[in-house]
């Protein structure tokens, strides 16, 4: 275990340097595919925190991605400079974050999954009704983007990655983050040691939408457009939990890998036509039934085992 | 007359909703299981319905008990080839379960929403009812197929609270779900329990099913939103509450049905919606629920 | 000096069920309180309402003079009171080391970084409770001893005034309890008032400076240990007063076939040994007695015989191993378990549990089988409709009794069945097993710490103690030889 912990840093550097060499090495189709990637390794990485650090199962992440997205358009539409948009955006989620998550952490079992559940439907309504601001199902075009060209862009997302990555690794690895593991797995024990539990766990309710909805509002400014089903669908919401699942819970790292698999593997599957939603999830389903601590349980990850 | 209208068809709809809910609350009640590919199974037995029903010509009849009878395959093979080999893995930590289940089950939703897509269409598919023709009641025009929806379904709700209230089967299953560890001391081996709630359910789930699609279409596209609503309803109602779904499942259909009389038919969703979010925050075990 | 821990009359109702009734009792600076009681009499309730765990009805809880009751646990634990559960819950995926460091950490949202004193004292708290070799490891990989040892280090982290710890010897050797007494007394030395909540006086009675003993709720005792103990009220209450016995005669019973046999069973429960090579057996038609304090594997054995653990040895039936088989079929098959937890169907009506009970014999026979047991238990017949949940102790305890023997078993397993029940119930239960006894040809393996209840019952008692059977014979000889060291 020790050999796996002093290799992994040296890994991952060469990686990274790789992914930032990448695209003058590949088809700007497949640089594309990984930018969006990108961003939703930020997604996944974000809700891994909540679930694999404060133990709480969020089933709506999109609620969080939706404000996030949301807030950044209809700001920039209106001629607000671009980094304010984002950043506004992801104040947004924050703030409806913790809406959600006060009331919702008083409650026990599947009955916080379901608050969240149906913060992402009453979400999706919102738009629909006021379909005047926010464009409704169709959707916004927003004016401005990151960058016109894609390896720019994919550099904006990898740098993004990156940074989100490494402040979520750090603090999952802090005092803080010890505190919240803790909360996440036995709360009485926690409170009995002097820890205020349903406070940290709206505090990690609240990092995970900072960093969702940060991420949903830097896609509008890559695709240049949202719309209900881009960024508040169900279905969306379901492959950022299988994202980081099938990476392997409690890693963060694991969330990234699993996202990237997630999107490269859909992309890569597309001659099937349709069939390839249906090859990813039942992969994704094998992989969950046979090795439920994911790709970084298979590749030997220390310490997952309770 | 538009009272009598909405109060009609609010009563089938509702009946249809309370159908798929009773068996998704059910299934949770006894077993503790949220099967989130519960459209994915309705939408299944439809299609079979539809496609044996027509394209094998063997009518409608044969068709439509075919189509429930690979709902209740189906429902078995989720059981089997999903649900049980979590709930027994021993990778997985005993507290995770629900969550692996959870997505397991929404996983192979998906799988069979995109199955079906593949092999079909996803384009709605409707199912030829099996009486057609219209009635008049009271001024109202009335298809002879609604009413028969409506009739089937109290059947079979009333066949159910039949099964658990007088047989050793049904009381034994209500016992499971108060006691589990109870049962066993008494000598009923669990896992005949779970296929037996699991068969039912998959019946029901079935029934649901082929008759939406005489009286609404179903198709793969749907599956989702058949979930979603389900997973409303037995919320609202409380989950686990058989009676609670019914009551809940009839609040959300004449909620919905007056909505799309009186205000707008694309607003139909937003009451329950709303109601959903009040109840979800003010009584999260829903209003008959207890756990 | 004011004591540091001053309980003021605190009531604690679940439902209708009272369990903590205007408790009073105060802790020094510098004292070790035993909190005894057997299970059922309150005792960790009222640790948990100090604690925060549950609130109080009613009454005070003064921490240094403040009055804490109802307040969330972080805040008391912040006030300065540290508490080491009966069951160690250590961070599984933690090192020993971290799941110290955490005790050390202040409530702080915004501690990114590690403070290097804090590592430093974990180490040396680490190093202090013998956990030194093992500070890397995580807790799956430790021994028993070492996990509780974990459960003490925490609390020795937080710098509590006043320590609470539920009973601390449970399942350790005579060694380690040694050591843990030695630890558990440094709090003493270093100022802090210790209330150690256990349920065998003379387990603690050299550590401690006081004694309060409670049952059903209340105090009925207080005072030195070597006072406790002699206590009238006490003895009677634990003891139930004079033992009598009525074994049947042992030449007899050895005559008749062996029904149950169990050969060097031993259970393990993580890292806790809850049954060591434990023998027995039953013959058919006897009734034997297993007699053993909480903790002591009494519910273990029963569960190994029910099919519901798994362990190791042989476990014989009627001449056929059980190995294998489910625990539903091993209850069909005729070992019927009336559990201590007695897992009835509290939202179905008496009628229905016992139905339920009768599913499995033919339609005809349930029906006599139903008419006696309303007769053994005629409060049953009066209640029938009613939920069984509405049901008072007693009462449930004797509808769990007559829905196992609705099952027609031919060896009935009965796990404490008189906990938490008043004495007025006892009497009505022990008439019913004594009428089982002399009517019927069934046989009975009796769990019970309560000794005066269990020994007339017995034709043959053994005796189960930390995971061990230290003594087994006949019962009149039971008071004479193992008897003395049960109070």
């Amino acid at each position: 275990m020790a050999a796996v912990r002093r290799w992994r840093p040296w890994a991952l550097v060469v990686l990274l340097v790789l992914l930032a060499v990448l695209p003058w090495g590949v088809s700007a189709y497949i640089v594309g595919v990984l930018t969006v990637a990108y961003y939703f390794a930020v997604y996944a990485m974000s809700w891994d925190l909540l679930f694999g650090f404060a133990g709480e199962v969020n089933f709506g992440p999109t609620f969080l991605i939706g404000l996030g997205a949301y807030a950044a358009s209809l700001l920039d539409i209106h001629r607000w400079p671009v980094p304010l948009c984002v950043l506004v955006g992801a104040a947004a989620a924050v703030v409806g974050g913790a809406a959600l998550a006060v009331p919702a952490l008083r409650l026990r079992g599947p009955y916080f999954g379901l608050v969240t559940l149906v913060a992402v439907l009453v979400l999706q309504q919102v738009i629909v009704i006021f379909a005047g601001i926010t464009g409704g199902e169709i959707g916004l075009s927003v004016p401005d983007v990151l960058a016109v060209d894609a390896n720019p862009n994919y550099w904006y997302a990898l740098a993004f990655m990156v940074a989100s990555g490494g402040i979520l690794v750090t603090l999952s690895r802090s005092p803080v983050g010890l505190i919240l593991q803790a909360s996440g797995q036995d709360a009485t024990e926690t409170a009995a040691l002097g820890f205020n539990v349903a406070k940290h766990k709206v505090a990690a309710f609240c990092v995970s939408a900072f960093f969702s909805g940060l991420s949903g509002a830097m896609v509008v400014f890559y695709e240049g457009t949202v719309s209900v089903g881009s960024v508040i669908d169900l279905a969306l919401g379901v492959q950022v939990i299988i994202a980081a699942v099938l990476g392997g819970r409690r890693t963060i790292y694991g969330a990234a890998l699993g996202a990237i698999f997630l999107i490269l593997a859909n992309e890569l599957l597309r001659p099937l036509g349709q069939l390839n939603t249906f090859v990813v999830a039942a992969v994704a389903l094998i992989v969950i039934l046979f090795f439920p601590n994911g790709f970084m349980g298979i590749l030997g990850r220390a310490g997952e085992r309770s | 007359m538009l009272a009598l209208q909405i109060l009609i068809d609010g009563f089938a709809i509702s009946a249809l909703y309370g159908l798929g809910a009773i068996g998704f609350t059910l299934i949770f009640g006894v077993s503790g299981v949220l099967n989130l590919s519960h459209g994915g199974i309705m939408v299944i037995a439809a299609i079979a319905a539809w496609a044996i029903a027509g394209d094998l010509h063997a009518g409608t009849y044969i068709g439509s008990a075919a189509g429930v009878l690979i709902g209740l395959i189906a429902a078995l093979v989720t059981y089997g080839l999903v649900v049980r080999p979590i709930q027994r893995s021993r990778a997985i930590p005993r507290d995770e379960t629900e969550i692996f289940v959870l997505t397991g089950t929404l996983l192979w939703g998906i799988m069979i929403q995109e199955a079906v897509a593949y092999f079909f269409t996803d384009n709605p598919v409707t199912v030829v009812p099996l009486i057609s023709g219209v009635a008049t009641i009271g001024g109202v025009r009335v298809p002879y197929n609604e009413i028969m929806i409506a009739a089937i379904c109290w059947s079979v709700i009333g066949l159910l609270w039949l099964l658990v209230n007088r047989t050793r089967a049904g009381r034994a299953l209500l016992a499971a779900s108060i006691n589990p560890r109870g049962l066993t001391l008494l000598g009923f081996e669990l896992s005949s329990i779970y296929l037996l709630v699991w068969t039912i359910y998959g019946v029901l789930a079935g029934l649901a099913g082929v008759l939406l699609a005489t009286f609404l279409g179903a198709g793969s596209a749907n599956i989702g939103q058949l979930t979603a609503s389900a997973f409303s309803i037995v919320v609202l109602g409380g989950l686990g509450s058989v009676s609670g779904s019914l009551l809940a499942a009839y609040v959300v259909g004449y909620l919905e049905t007056l909505t799309a009389y009186l205000v707008a038919p694309t607003l139909r969703t937003i009451p329950s919606l709303l109601l959903l979010v009040i109840v979800v925050y003010l009584r999260p075990q829903g209003l008959l629920g207890r756990r | 000096m004011s004591p540091l821990l001053d309980v003021q009359r605190v009531t604690k109702r679940f439902g209708g069920l009272v369990a903590v009734k205007e408790l009073s009792f105060h802790v020094e600076a510098g004292e070790i309180l035993g909190l005894i009681g057997p299970n059922g009499s309150g005792k960790s309730t009222a640790m948990k309402l100090i604690m925060g765990i549950e609130r109080p009805n009613s009454g005070r809880v003064l921490l240094g003079g403040q009055d804490v009751a109802g307040q969330a646990t972080h805040r008391i634990a912040r006030q300065g009171v540290g508490i080491v559960f009966q069951h160690s819950r250590p961070l599984h995926r933690q090192t020993v080391l971290e799941n110290i460091k955490l005790a050390l950490l202040p409530d702080s949202l915004l501690r990114l970084a590690a403070d290097k004193s804090v590592n430093d004292r974990a180490c040396a708290i680490a190093e202090s409770v013998g956990l030194g070799a093992v500070m890397h490891r995580r807790p799956n990989t430790l021994p028993f001893a070492d996990l509780r040892r974990l459960e003490l280090a925490k609390a020795i982290a937080r710098d509590p005034k006043v320590v609470l710890v539920d009973e601390p010897f449970a399942g350790l050797t005579a060694a380690e309890v040694g050591i843990f007494s030695g630890l558990i007394d440094g709090f003493r030395r270093e100022g802090r008032a210790v209330l150690l909540v256990d349920h065998n006086v003379k387990g603690v009675a050299a550590l401690v400076d006081r004694v309060l003993a409670m049952y059903l709720g209340e105090r009925i005792a207080e005072g030195s240990a070597e006072e406790v103990m002699r206590d009238p009220t006490v003895r009677a209450v634990y003891l139930g007063g004079s033992i009598e016995t009525h074994a049947r005669d042992a030449a007899v019973i050895d005559a008749t076939p062996v029904l149950l046999e169990v050969a060097d069973v031993s259970v393990l429960y993580g890292k806790a040994q809850a049954l060591e090579r434990v023998s027995l057996r039953v013959h058919e038609g006897e009734f034997v007695s297993v007699v053993g304090l909480n903790g002591a594997g009494k519910t273990t054995l029963f569960n190994a015989i029910s099919g519901l653990v798994r362990y190791d040895g042989r476990i014989e039936w009627a001449g056929g191993s059980l190995a294998g088989r489910s625990p539903a079929a091993i209850a069909r098959g005729g070992i019927v378990q009336c559990a201590e937890t007695r897992e009835l169907f509290g939202d179905m009506s008496v009628r229905e549990n016992l139905d339920l009970g009768g599913q499995h014999q033919p339609p005809a026979e349930s029906r006599d089988r139903l008419a006696w047991l309303f007769e053994l238990f005629p409060i049953l017949k009066e209640r029938a409709r009613q939920a069984a949940r509405t049901l008072s102790g007693g009462e449930q305890q004797m509808l769990a009794i007559a829905r196992a023997l609705m099952m027609n078993p031919r060896l009935l397993i009965l796990d404490e069945p008189t906990l938490g029940l008043a004495p007025v119930i006892l009497e009505q239960l022990s008439k019913a097993l004594e009428r089982l006894r002399r009517t019927t040809a069934i046989t009975v393996l009796l769990g019970e710490q309560n000794v005066t209840f269990a020994l007339p019952h017995a034709d043959r008692v053994y005796v189960l103690e930390h995971a061990r059977i230290v003594w087994q014979g006949d019962p009149a000889l039971f008071a004479k030889e193992a008897g003395a060291g049960y109070l």
